[in-house]
């Protein structure tokens, strides 16, 4: 008899035990529950789609050395969101557009390794990212064994209309081999 | 594992801390009048990781706090969720603490030796109302920004050193981006650390002199582990889970109208200071600001002291049940008298009406690096229904209110607006009962006129069955932009009875022989070309007293445009209000 009561209080004891930690844990785990979708929310957008990336006016195209020597200038965007903010024609970034016959090649100005902003050498003629040393051809290729760039530089989309020149502005994620839009 | 764990206490003696933690010796066992300090323990554990969270999407300046707050309510997945919580928590917090407070006086556990406690605790209360106060503000929407402002003017009030607190908390005279970054640094920074050091002292104390044990014991000893902690457990999930309720049920937070100083709003705190609210109605600011808080510091600093005897415990007892009781008597008072106030529901409606607004054009437009306050302010419907509020209602009538849904105090002493042009308006508006009522000329000379006298109060039956036609007519010119418009023929049809070509009406009268349509005599009474059109909407609200409209017959209707009291831009926006749908 006693023997079963025992087995019964043991019993409702480990109820006891798994309720109270159970409820305890539930209600520890539950304010950072509450958060963690909000906290997530910058990963669900997150679609590199080209057809999505409006056109930005650069230069008229009668601006671009006509020995396919690169100029550098900035693209402003019409429409820009910026988490809750709207702006209007503002500058997005900056690209090297040059001419070949009536099309138009654009690099973007930061490094595909980590960023950087890269120059253009006038004496050696090529493409020089001062915090790594990256270097590129005037094709936008890698030119030495040892840069730490892992791709050539990012082109992106460009028409030529009404004597202007016209880009799908876009940033690729940076350090991998594959050129992979981020918007 | 075990070896992990043996290693670990052997290096910071965790096991023997935890031992002590958990078998804190529960006198008469675990009993559910000791949940409440468990309770407020995890509703404050929940609003600093809530409230750590909402810190990531929130930004504190006056562009940017409301948008950022919308943000997080409409765009952010789950973010309505989060706001929602710390939300409710934190009046659940308030719910908390006055019955955690209670149950301490009526069990007398501020008494000795548990005095120093018992302040503390009246400390952190001080703090957690602090927290609410800062934390109402921080959404930058109408009722925090009104309301607060009202808090910060109390500051004031304390002697000398008042005016320079308020500047001090407000961050200057005005209220702006310093006010914002002051009382989210206090909300978010210096009020937490306060009661996080509060509530260490506060355990600390509780631990050193043990559960003040109520008499009758009703069961033998126990410990806190697991009987206490599982009641204390329980509860908090009944917290948790009417906190999730109340958020699921209004989906979040409210978010007002952005805050804007030129827009007034009736400024009212959370339920919770509504008491305080309400005094001031009858006491001076300085007895709000100075002299009740010093009283009710001095009681409790004097509550254990008091409380040594049994009459004083008694006295103790009776001091919070009068106050609670006359706070809920005033909180209740301000309740009913806002919903006896028709100009305070109005309030409310029109500021639900400007955040419903703000968000559609929000959804359309986006918000500008200006912020969306400025939105309202350009925004043609908010202007149109000011307008007509400051300068026309106090003659005509929009569904009976000033336009905005405020009611008037003067007599309608011009036509009711809404639908003007409209069919149905017109329709009315030739109905000769219609027309020399209030709703229409009544309250004009023109109750009397040779329209009311001679035309329609003389039309036979036959005849008043012709005027929704002529209405429509009329209505089509206003080309109003919700109305479908009249194919050639219907009009060909409608204006042969304008110019009465077939002689139908009685007298042989047409309504051509006074009104022109079309024609280049010039009849006396008003041209009806166009009538209600964008064109002569605001050729007439420029110029009523115009010979082609009233001319010198003109009863009191301002030359808006002539006189100058309007921008061309304003005629423009109101006569576009004018004639667009009806709203309620």
């Amino acid at each position: 008899m006693s023997d079963l009561n025992e087995e019964e209080s043991s019993g409702r004891r480990k109820f006891i035990r798994v309720t109270t930690i159970g409820i305890s844990a539930a209600c520890g785990i539950f304010p950072l529950a509450a958060g963690i979708p909000a906290l997530l929310d910058p990963v669900k957008k997150n679609s590199g789609e080209s057809a999505n990336v409006p056109w930005s006016k650069v230069a008229p195209f009668t601006s671009l050395p006509e020995d396919g020597s690169p100029a550098k200038f900035e693209v402003v965007q019409e429409t820009v969101v910026d988490a809750w903010t709207t702006y209007k024609d503002i500058p997005v970034g900056a690209v090297y557009l040059t001419r070949k016959q009536d099309e138009v090649i654009a690099f973007n100005l930061k490094c595909p390794h980590l960023g950087c902003a890269i120059d253009f050498r006038k004496q050696t003629n090529d493409y020089f990212c001062p915090c790594h040393n990256s270097s590129f051809a005037l094709d936008g290729s890698v030119t030495t064994e040892s840069s730490p760039s892992p791709r050539p530089m990012d082109t992106m989309e460009t028409k030529v209309e009404k004597g202007q020149v016209w880009i799908r502005f876009q940033q690729f994620r940076p350090n991998v081999e594959e050129k992979i839009p981020l918007s | 594992m075990k070896m992990i764990f043996d290693w670990l206490d052997d290096r910071s003696g965790y096991r023997t801390l935890l031992h002590e933690v958990l078998y804190e010796k529960v006198p008469g066992g675990a009993r559910w009048r000791y949940v409440w300090g468990s309770c407020l323990t995890f509703a404050f554990f929940t609003q600093v990781v809530t409230g750590t969270l909402l810190w990531m999407f929130y930004s504190p300046s006056a562009q940017t706090a409301w948008e950022s707050v919308y943000f997080l309510q409409y765009q952010v997945w789950g973010g309505w969720f989060l706001r929602g919580v710390h939300h409710y928590m934190a009046q659940a917090m308030i719910v908390l603490l006055v019955l955690h407070l209670m149950q301490v006086v009526i069990d007398g556990a501020y008494r000795a030796p548990r005095e120093l406690n018992f302040w503390f605790g009246a400390l952190m209360m001080g703090v957690t109302l602090a927290l609410s106060l800062t934390g109402y503000l921080l959404p930058w929407d109408q009722k925090g920004y009104w309301a607060t402002a009202v808090a910060t003017n109390l500051m004031a009030e304390v002697p000398v050193i008042g005016p320079a607190i308020q500047q001090v908390v407000v961050g200057g005279v005005e209220y702006g981006h310093h006010t914002l970054t002051r009382f989210f640094a206090l909300h978010a920074g210096v009020l937490p650390a306060m009661l996080v050091g509060l509530v260490v002292v506060h355990i600390y104390l509780f631990r050193k002199h043990g559960i003040h044990v109520k008499e009758p014991r009703p069961k033998k000893d126990s410990y806190f582990w697991p009987d206490q902690i599982l009641k204390d457990a329980i509860a908090c999930l009944a917290v948790l889970l009417a906190v999730v309720a109340l958020t699921v049920y209004f989906h979040g937070a409210p978010l007002g109208p952005p805050a804007d100083p030129a827009n007034e709003f009736p400024a009212r705190p959370e339920w919770y200071f509504l008491f305080l609210f309400q005094l001031l109605k009858y006491v001076p600011a300085f007895w709000g600001a100075v002299i009740i808080p010093v009283f009710l510091a001095l009681w409790i600093f004097l509550q254990p002291f008091i409380g040594s005897t049994r009459p004083g415990h008694q006295l103790n007892i009776g001091f919070w049940w009068t106050l609670i009781a006359g706070s809920v008597a005033l909180t209740l008072l301000a309740f009913s008298e806002d919903s006896a106030n028709l100009r305070h529901s109005a309030a409310l409606e029109e500021a639900d009406w400007q955040a419903e607004r703000v968000l559609s054009i929000v959804q359309e437009e986006g918000i500008p690096p200006a912020g969306a306050v400025t939105l309202l302010r350009k925004d043609h419907e908010n202007r149109g229904r000011n307008l007509f509020a400051a300068n026309c209602a106090s003659c005509h009538r929009y569904n009976g209110h000033d336009g905005r849904g405020y009611p008037v105090d003067d007599a309608q002493s011009a036509p009711e607006l809404a639908g003007f042009a409209s069919v149905e308006w017109i329709t009315k508006l030739l109905n000769h009962e219609h027309y020399i009522s209030e709703e229409y000329f009544g309250g004009t000379k023109f109750k009397n006129g040779t329209m009311a006298r001679k035309v329609l109060a003389k039309y036979t039956a036959e005849e008043i069955a012709l005027l929704p036609r002529i209405a429509t007519l009329l209505s089509d010119m206003a080309e109003l932009p919700y109305q479908t418009p009249l194919s050639e023929d219907e009009r060909e049809e409608l204006l042969a009875l304008f110019y009465n070509d077939d002689l139908v009406f009685q007298d042989g009268l047409a309504c051509i022989d006074c009104h022109d349509i079309d024609s280049e005599e010039e009849g006396h009474a008003p041209d009806l070309t166009g009538y209600g059109s964008d064109e002569w909407t605001i050729a007439f609200l420029e110029n009523p007293e115009d010979e082609r409209f009233y001319g010198d017959e003109n009863d009191r209707m301002p030359c808006y445009g002539r006189d100058g009291k309007l921008t061309d831009e304003q005629i423009k926006i109101l006569s576009d209000w004018i004639r667009s749908r009806p709203s309620e």
